[in-house]
């Protein structure tokens, strides 16, 4: 019986409403975080009425953090910037990478092909650390250390695999013969992959690199051992508010909002592509 | 020379094998029906010539020379598929229109040879929709505009009408063959519809175990086929069958079915003493005053004509099927006698399964 | 073994969107023992009104009475109905014996009697070899034949059969539909079939319930069906191939009785064809739809001239399309003919085969001369 009854409706609102307040909660409060200053956040008992204030934003962007205990050189759009950077190239390598191999994994068969496809998923497996101590004596070796490119090659770690796995999916669901009548048609193998499957498969390619974009903005450990202050992201660059005079709650509270804001927008952006459906009814059913 | 021929071809995966030994040669124009059940490769073969997968052994040649080494774009194949395979980020217009523009074709040249087929398929309403507006049927029909809008040689249709409705798939089979010979090329057709398979075959290819079981007209192969698996796969009823022996005596050939004696033609007389499966299709039993005394189990009627199902004293079942203006259609329950027309009756051996003439 | 009533049936489903009428005021008696087709496309209400006799859905509105007693609020396992489903939806871990006999378990039949119904049942059905097999591991086919036989095995007031025979061999079919409809008959059962395959229907069912967009159109048996259909959805949705279809214009006189079908084609007729009524009701409707059933237009002489575009031997019967003035008719022969494309040819309709419709509300106006 499919009927359900104003109970059923109002208990599914209140859930639903749980769930949201659970979610939502640590954003709002840390919203409300970044427009305070360290005294009002700290004060007991803690308090929503405050009069919001912009200087944590301004500290951020200008670069100067002015405490009771003096002023510091702040290099958070420093960081900011090379999250950009490490991130944007990371998932493009990334895709450039991935794409084919993914496509390669999921319409040939080939020798040794699963066990391929596993060895690359096996990596993140590892715990980061357990790479980390051997990596970082061949990047002294190498010259990788406290590099743009260094980092990015070790960021492949973390989207690669997600990119291989997600997007392989998407083209093992496109219908072969949707391929083979534009190959019969009279186009080439390349012209087939990049008209058609690469279109098609244009949900999956997106949200796979959304969600390596995530994961490469959200890294931490990589580029806290493998890169200096001039090299790194935002999650390590928020260590230098915990400063000799105390934690600057208010500071790292615009920090997160700021570094939040393009994996956020990015998201909103890439949410139609995500839901789109895949086949479009091109095929039957 | 023919237009397309396919020699000793062999095709397996791993240990299985699919076919073994395939051998057609199809004139340019003709129309050749593959016809077999659900998994017995009609669409690898299909695959196979289009060059979308490649056989394990022998030979396809195109216009007389051997494709093997040529990739499926440089064949001068058109291919419709069971599933239609529209390009879902492209108008039904742009679909039409990719085999043009893979060979560099002028944009005004496109238009007119898009123009073209959608006219002769009556799709010119709907060129600028996507395939997901489409009902089935458009879908169908761009699909087809597409395989055709090349005009290629050869043109490969693999079940187009399997996912259409009843009344369109019947307006489709009036219509296919016009078309067909109006494109002027070689098609081979690939279908599991024995009533698809006559109407539209110059030959039809009946495909069973890997290899062509019988290859010849509709006529032929409902006349006259080659054995008793392709007498049951062609026809609706299907045949009724019943083992027996061919006896020869005094009073001439006959063998016992359903426990009472049917004379066969005189013909026969050299397999007397052979154990055989004796055929005789549901339109070819006729109701009289005399023959095999049956009880009528069953009315059940079909389309036009009424099929009876009959069950002679002997516990021995069997099908009828009449024209529904026949004079009089008996009723459950009734007892009727049966006797068989010499024209649809056939006789198989019981080992082999294969025809056996008198 | 009992009569079933649907009396003023809807079923309405609440969505977001809005609400869907899928059932409009069913009224459908099935007599004890009948067997009745529901048919029609799909989205047409056959499947929820098997679903509301089933108890797998809420009536909206109205009754359902089996045997006299009201059974719409009662639970599916309460009502005494046996189905078989279209999924088959056979228990994985039995085997098609068990399963067959699963539904006899709690009867209170001796064993050997349950045993001897099962074994009976596989016969009949062909399916004696697989009894020992798991659904796995046979064909669809196989499981469908095994979803049927556990449903007519039990003993139930009603038997729901959902698109029982879709998936069944081909070469299998028609003796397998015999061999139901005598069992069905034999054991007087009461059966609701439903399918969109009016082959299946016309073999099966004593009378056709046609569906179309969640309205019964026509309640008749197949003959009557296709001899008097109620309306053009019924005349063309019934027979195989379709009704040909013309728009005409009608002229009566005292002496004759003629329809101008479009490209100028005369199909005239002595008004002693015609009853008085029609002739009456003619005079006043100048435009009508005309409804020929293939089976009808007899090759040979005749005032409907075109030219053969395609010809076909199907064995038993001859389908020859020709084009008149730019419209494809079709004719059907039950002997083998033929005619090479192109020739002409001429094609007759007798009076009594004609179908004649509103041409604005579709409503039949007259089957064979005579007023519907």
């Amino acid at each position: 019986m499919d009927h359900s009854s104003s109970l059923e409706k109002l208990l599914r609102s209140v859930a639903i409403t749980l769930v949201l307040v659970f979610f939502l909660f640590p954003i709002v409060w840390i919203f409300l975080m970044s427009l305070q200053t360290n005294e009002t956040i700290l004060r007991i008992p803690p308090s929503i009425a405050f009069t919001p204030i912009i200087d944590n934003y301004t500290a951020l962007i200008t670069g100067q953090l002015r405490t009771a205990a003096g002023s510091l050189q702040l290099n958070f759009m420093q960081n900011m910037f090379n999250s950009v950077l490490l991130s944007v190239c990371s998932v493009a390598l990334s895709l450039v990478l991935g794409v084919p191999a993914a496509y390669a994994f999921a319409r040939f068969k080939f020798r040794l092909g699963e066990d391929i496809a596993f060895t690359l998923l096996s990596f993140r497996f590892a715990p980061a650390l357990l790479v980390l101590l051997p990596l970082s004596l061949y990047f002294k070796t190498l010259g990788l250390t406290n590099t743009y490119i260094g980092l990015i090659w070790v960021y492949q770690l973390i989207c690669l695999p997600l990119i291989l796995w997600i997007v392989r999916g998407y083209f093992e669901d496109i219908s072969p013969d949707i391929e083979h009548a534009y190959r019969i048609a009279g186009n080439s193998w390349w012209r087939t992959f990049t008209r058609i499957s690469i279109p098609l498969a244009k949900p999956g390619i997106a949200a796979a690199g959304l969600l390596a974009f995530i994961f490469a903005w959200n890294n931490f450990v990589f580029a806290l051992i493998l890169a200096s202050a001039d090299k790194q992201p935002v999650t390590v660059g928020a260590l230098a508010f915990v400063t000799a005079s105390g934690i600057q709650y208010g500071q790292i509270a615009a920090a997160i909002i700021i570094s939040i804001t393009p994996t956020l927008a990015l998201a909103l952006y890439a949410q139609r592509y995500l839901v789109e459906g895949l086949s479009m009814g091109a095929v039957k059913g | 020379m023919s237009q397309l021929a396919i020699k000793s071809l062999t095709k397996s995966y791993g240990a299985f094998k699919v076919f073994d030994g395939l051998s057609l040669a199809a004139d340019a124009g003709e129309i050749v029906v593959i016809f077999g059940g659900s998994g017995t490769g009609k669409t690898i073969l299909l695959r196979l010539i289009a060059g979308v997968e490649e056989p394990t052994g022998g030979v396809i040649e195109i216009g007389g020379h051997d494709v093997s080494d040529i990739a499926p774009e440089h064949r001068g194949v058109g291919m419709a598929f069971q599933n239609f395979a529209l390009f879902p980020h492209m108008s039904a217009a742009e679909n039409i229109a990719t085999p043009l523009r893979a060979v560099g074709a002028a944009e005004d040249k496109v238009k007119a040879g898009v123009a073209r087929v959608a006219k002769l398929l009556k799709i010119d309403h709907v060129l600028n929709h996507a395939p997901r507006e489409l009902s089935n049927g458009q879908k169908q029909r761009t699909a087809l505009a597409r395989a055709l809008a090349a005009e290629p040689q050869i043109l490969l249709l693999d079940d187009p009408l399997r996912n259409v409705d009843a009344k369109l798939r019947f307006e489709m089979r009036l219509e296919l063959p016009r078309l067909l010979r109006q494109s002027g090329a070689t098609v081979l057709y690939v279908t599991q519809d024995y009533k698809e398979a006559m109407a539209l075959a110059d030959r039809i290819a009946v495909l069973a175990n890997g290899q062509f079981v019988q290859m010849a007209t509709p006529e032929d192969i409902y006349m006259r086929p080659a054995t008793l698996g392709v007498a049951r796969l062609f026809g609706d009823p299907s045949i009724n069958t019943a083992d027996t022996a061919i006896v020869a005596d005094g009073s001439g050939v006959h063998a016992a079915v359903g426990g009472t004696r049917v004379p066969l033609a005189d013909s026969y007389r050299s397999l007397a003493g052979r154990d055989v499966i004796f055929g005789v299709r549901p339109e070819s039993v006729e109701l009289g005053s005399s023959g095999l005394e049956a009880e009528v189990m069953a009315v059940t009627p079909l389309n036009e004509r009424t099929v009876l199902l009959l069950q002679s004293p002997s516990g021995w079942e069997f099908l009828a099927s009449l024209p529904s203006s026949a004079a009089t259609i008996p009723e459950a329950g009734s007892r009727v006698r049966a006797s068989f027309a010499a024209a649809g009756t056939h006789i198989f051996d019981r080992q082999t399964g294969e025809r056996l003439d008198g | 073994m009992a009569e079933l009533d649907i009396t003023r049936v809807d079923k309405i489903y609440h969505s977001r969107k809005g609400d869907v009428h899928a059932v409009k005021a069913l009224d459908l008696v099935v007599k004890p023992g009948e067997i009745v087709a529901l048919l029609g496309s799909s989205g047409c209400g056959k499947t929820s009104t098997l679903r509301m006799i089933a108890g797998f859905e809420e009536v909206s509105n109205g009754a359902i009475t089996l045997g006299g007693k009201a059974i719409h609020a009662l639970p599916p396992a309460a009502r005494g109905v046996a189905m078989a489903f279209e999924a088959y939806s056979l228990y994985p871990p039995l085997t098609i014996g068990e399963n067959m006999s699963f539904a006899l378990k709690s009867s209170r039949l001796p064993q050997a009697e349950q045993e001897k119904r099962v074994k009976d049942m596989a016969e009949m059905l062909e399916i004696a070899d697989i009894l020992n097999k798991y659904p796995s591991s046979v064909s669809g086919g196989q499981q469908q034949r095994a979803s049927l036989g556990r449903a007519l095995v039990r003993d139930a007031g009603l038997y729901l059969l959902d698109e029982p025979m879709g998936q069944l061999e081909p070469q299998l079919r028609a003796v397998l539909r015999g061999r139901i409809k005598h069992y069905l008959r034999e054991h007087n059962c009461t059966t609701i079939l439903v399918t969109h395959d009016q082959t299946e229907a016309n073999a099966l069912a004593d009378r056709i319930a046609v569906m179309e967009g969640g309205v019964l159109q026509q309640y008749a048996t197949p003959a009557e069906l296709k001899a008097r259909p109620a309306n053009l959805f019924t005349g063309t949705f019934i027979g195989e191939p379709p009704m040909n279809v013309f728009t005409a214009d009608v002229s009566a006189t005292a002496e004759r009785v003629s329809f101008t079908v479009e490209g100028g084609t005369t199909l005239s007729y002595p008004a002693s064809d015609m009853s008085e009524a029609l002739r009456g009701r003619l005079a006043k409707t100048p435009r009508i739809a005309l409804g020929i059933r293939p089976h009808a237009l007899q090759l040979g002489e005749g005032p409907v001239k075109g030219k053969v575009t395609a010809c076909q031997w199907l064995g038993d019967q001859t389908h020859v399309a020709v084009d008149v003035a730019g419209r494809t008719v079709v004719s059907v022969s039950q002997e083998r003919v033929s005619r090479p494309t192109g020739s002409d040819v001429s094609l007759n309709v007798a009076a009594r085969d004609l179908h004649l419709f509103d041409a604005a509300s579709g409503n039949a106006i007259a089957h064979g001369g005579t007023l519907a």
